[in-house]
């Protein structure tokens, strides 16, 4: 398979799985009804819980039913998913200075920072927002470095 | 591999487990705690190892993995010590309400047998402290998704990491 093909093949698997992801901590809410969301939801919301506090109050109601994660880590993983489906079209080559990585993670510690400790209240839109500005950077340097690891490298040898 | 390969995932791993274990703290960190954790794991391990840089992306992933499947365990653990001390857990409090969200649904028998099945396990958690039910869920999703996680963070740490080098 050559390089142009195998990336290509690579970022579609990975956008199939952050889609399967995203899908997991929004089902009850895309599919509000549904056997499978109701039997479903307690061994999905278990598995989430491993990575997000699930707190109600930070939590976006879509459709009257609680996402499964947080509205930041809401935001980190459709960052994420967007630019994983922009990469299939665009962004061929991937390079970033490090730099961007430490102003992508910046918003998030601020906000943080703040809300902790009162000096503005806990915005919903804010946490989504800075989640959705690091979700979309630090998943172009994650992407980067496994084509690096498993297509640059084995051509290059 | 020797021992002291595994001393970086094994201290981060563990101070990952007592971040997410401990009620508030979570909050703060939430998905970024076991990311985080790898990419300390890596400097760690380039510290104490003296491991060359720039870092190999497989060895970062390794390292990555490992810090995961430590979280995972030592998380775990402390879940069902605790769960055995105080015969309660986020499960068994969170019951109620997940059973009258389950309920909204009308299943009918694949309702009955899902709660029949959460109720013996909190049943089990009450009277005796463990449910291995229980027990075995949370080995099996802390496991995935901290092995996941960890592995990202791995991936993301070489970023950080072999910065150093072209410094």
């Amino acid at each position: 398979m050559v390089p142009e093909n195998k990336r290509n093949f690579l970022r579609l698997g990975i956008f199939f799985l952050l889609t399967v992801w995203c899908f997991g901590f929004s089902f009850e809410s895309l599919f509000p009804g549904s056997s499978l969301a109701a039997v479903s939801y307690p061994i999905l919301k278990h598995a989430y819980g491993e990575v997000c506090h699930q707190i109600p109050a930070k939590t976006f109601l879509i459709g009257g039913k609680k996402l499964l994660v947080c509205a930041r880590c809401t935001g980190i993983y459709l960052g994420a998913l967007t630019i994983s489906l922009l990469s299939l079209f665009f962004f061929k080559k991937l390079k970033l200075e490090v730099k961007l990585l430490y102003v992508s993670i910046t918003p998030i510690l601020i906000d943080v920072i703040f809300s902790s400790f009162n000096i503005y209240k806990y915005s919903k839109i804010i946490a989504f927002g800075t989640g959705l500005f690091f979700g979309s950077i630090v998943f172009v340097y994650i992407l980067a470095t496994i084509e690096n690891i498993f297509i640059e490298k084995k051509f290059s040898e | 591999m020797n021992n002291k390969n595994f001393l970086p995932p094994l201290v981060c791993g563990f101070g990952a487990a007592v971040i997410t274990t401990v009620p508030g703290v979570k909050s703060l960190g939430c998905c970024l705690i076991v990311p985080l954790a790898a990419i300390l794991s890596l400097y760690l391990d380039h510290k104490i190892n003296k491991t060359e840089l720039p870092f190999r992306a497989k060895n970062a992933m390794i390292l990555g993995l490992l810090t995961g499947i430590f979280a995972a365990v030592f998380a775990s653990s402390f879940d069902i010590l605790m769960t055995y001390i105080f015969h309660s857990n986020d499960f068994v409090q969170t019951l109620p309400q997940t059973e009258a969200l389950v309920r909204h649904y009308k299943l009918g028998l694949l309702l009955n047998q899902t709660m029949g099945m959460m109720k013996q396990m909190s049943s089990d958690i009450q009277q005796t402290g463990f449910s291995l039910f229980y027990t075995v869920g949370i080995f099996f999703s802390n496991f995935i998704v901290n092995a996941i996680f960890g592995t990202l963070g791995g991936l993301l740490g070489i970023t950080f990491i072999n910065k150093r080098v072209q410094k």
